[in-house]
């Protein structure tokens, strides 16, 4: 199996970018994918809160972690790599790893290679979008609509949005649905993956005494995305499996 | 027992854990399990509301003080000036959902009486089955039943037929209550009707005299009162608008009621899956 990069992003923060990210992370350990993660919002961490078993921080901008992650993808044992990039840095991220001869191994096919672009609300998002189909000719391209905080999407003409992806035909749109306030402060607190919140554990390991009606939202939340992901194939895009094709 | 902290809407709060010297806490009860009774149905002016009270008081009567949870938040039927805590829960907020939710599911000798307003039947019973109460429930040594009250519509039929599948590991005991008279036609011929017709719990809601059944509705008797006093023609004043005569029938019909309970809780019991300490979810 090929090694696959996996890189979520945003130009804009607030949309929810780490929450996809977790959402992946849990998505991958139930399909028994082993995963390692690399939080690039360097130094604070966020992803690296919830997922610290598998994460490792970043800075995008040095030589050294570029290495770190690129050097390692095809000796590394666990072939997944999940690049959680800072927000607003994505546009960068992307020069920078076509200045490092990134996308010439993915085109040669050495790695595979997604990006989940969560996008926000706003018509800047479609100009953000613009910004980085250059890059995504011929690659694995996800649009993440995320409705978690319930954002509405009524800004978006339909007309304008189809005009973007004139040419690229590979770009899929992917939604989080939104979940319940409470329950996601809650995980937010306990600081845990989501997967474990639903089984009722604490960073420990230890039985937590979460309430069953957040953890039943939160387990709802997670089958629907489970169902979005099966739905648009992204394990099988990023394995070139030939349902991908379709 | 003071009730009146629960009694208003601004005041919702879990109710007290029981504390480690109550009497009810003895080692054979702590092994035992208690009842979650869910009383539904899909439309109003079922008897559902007398039916809850009457569990509760069945609960009562045989040592397990019942938490009752009134969900019609806007008229709070299951009024709390009755002999065990009446808590008002709002469905529309997760906080009142977790609130309910959590308590029944949680370990206590008490028996917990909910009382699913058709106002928030669907709502409920989808909370109930995305947190997967009655697993939850189980765990914690709490037998969830659900009493589903059938009125004459096939509808209703359908909707305890879809309840009976998507709880399928949930006792559900139908209850017919005579009181609402013959079935329609049309209900007898409905798939949903027919789906029932070898159901093994079920238990009938034999006749009351209208004119008893609005007393009792109307007034706060207690009706675990009636049954643990004498009847006696002396205290006709403190026992409201009742005539000696409507008491002896009132008392008369609780005991059939009481006994059909009694019945289909054991039923419920016995078929349940085996207690296994789960200490992970204490």
């Amino acid at each position: 199996m090929k090694p696959v990069v996996l890189m979520v992003g945003a130009d804009k923060g607030g949309v929810g970018k780490t929450t996809v990210s977790r959402t992946v992370l849990d998505y991958l350990k139930a399909k028994n994918t082993p995963v390692r993660a690399f939080d690039a919002e360097h130094p604070r961490g966020t992803l690296q809160r919830f997922h610290p078993d598998v994460t490792e921080i970043v800075d995008v901008t040095t030589a050294s972690d570029q290495m770190r992650m690129i050097d390692t993808l095809s000796t590394s044992e666990i072939k997944v790599s999940l690049i959680d990039i800072r927000a607003g840095l994505l546009a960068e991220t992307l020069d920078t790893l076509t200045e490092v001869g990134f996308f010439d191994l993915v085109n040669a096919g050495e790695f595979n290679f997604g990006l989940m672009h969560v996008v926000g609300s706003s018509v800047a998002s479609l100009d953000e979008i613009a910004e980085v189909l250059p890059f995504m000719k011929g690659q694995h391209y996800f649009i993440v609509k995320n409705f978690i905080n319930d954002t509405s999407f009524f800004e978006w003409n339909p007309a304008i949005y189809k005009n973007y992806f004139r040419g690229n035909n590979t770009a899929v749109e992917v939604t989080i649905p939104k979940l319940n306030e409470m329950a996601y402060e809650q995980v937010e607190i306990s600081g845990i993956p989501f997967s474990d919140f639903v089984a009722n554990r604490q960073t420990n390991g230890q039985a937590g005494n979460n309430s069953l009606v957040l953890r039943g939202y939160v387990r709802t939340w997670m089958r629907n995305i489970t169902d979005e992901y099966d739905r648009v194939g992204l394990l099988d895009r990023l394995y070139d499996r030939t349902a991908a094709a379709a | 027992m003071t009730v009146s902290a629960f009694s208003t809407a601004s005041t919702i709060e879990p109710p007290p854990r029981p504390d480690p010297a109550d009497p009810f806490e003895t080692p054979n009860d702590a092994a035992r399990r208690s009842f979650a009774a869910i009383v539904a149905s899909l439309h109003g002016r079922t008897g559902k509301t007398l039916f809850a009270r009457v569990l509760a008081d069945y609960f009562l009567l045989s040592g397990h003080r019942p938490l009752v949870f009134d969900t019609d938040f806007t008229e709070q039927t299951l009024r709390a000036s009755f002999p065990y805590d009446t808590v008002v829960a709002d469905l529309s907020e997760t906080r009142d959902q977790m609130m309910l939710f959590d308590t029944i599911a949680a370990r206590s000798p008490e028996a917990r009486v909910v009382d699913v307003s058709h106002y928030v039947f669907r709502k409920f019973f989808k909370v109930m089955q995305d947190c997967d109460f009655v697993s939850e429930a189980r765990a914690r040594g709490v037998e969830p039943v659900i009493f589903y009250i059938a009125d004459r519509n096939a509808d209703a039929y359908e909707e305890g037929r879809l309840l009976r599948e998507r709880f399928a590991d949930c006792a559900l005991v139908l209850v017919e209550n005579v009181f609402l008279g013959a079935l329609k036609e049309r209900t007898l011929r409905s798939a949903g009707y027919r789906a029932f017709e070898s159901h093994d719990l079920c238990m009938m809601l034999p006749l009351l005299d209208p004119a008893v059944a609005d007393a009792v509705q109307d007034s706060d008797i207690s009706l675990s009162d009636m049954i643990s006093q004498p009847l006696s023609r002396s205290d006709d004043a403190s026992s409201g608008a009742l005539t000696f005569e409507q008491r002896a029938e009132m008392r008369s019909w609780l005991m059939k009621v009481f006994r059909d309970i009694h019945r289909v809780t054991r039923a419920a019991e016995s078929r349940a899956p085996q207690i296994v300490p789960v200490d992970s979810l204490i």
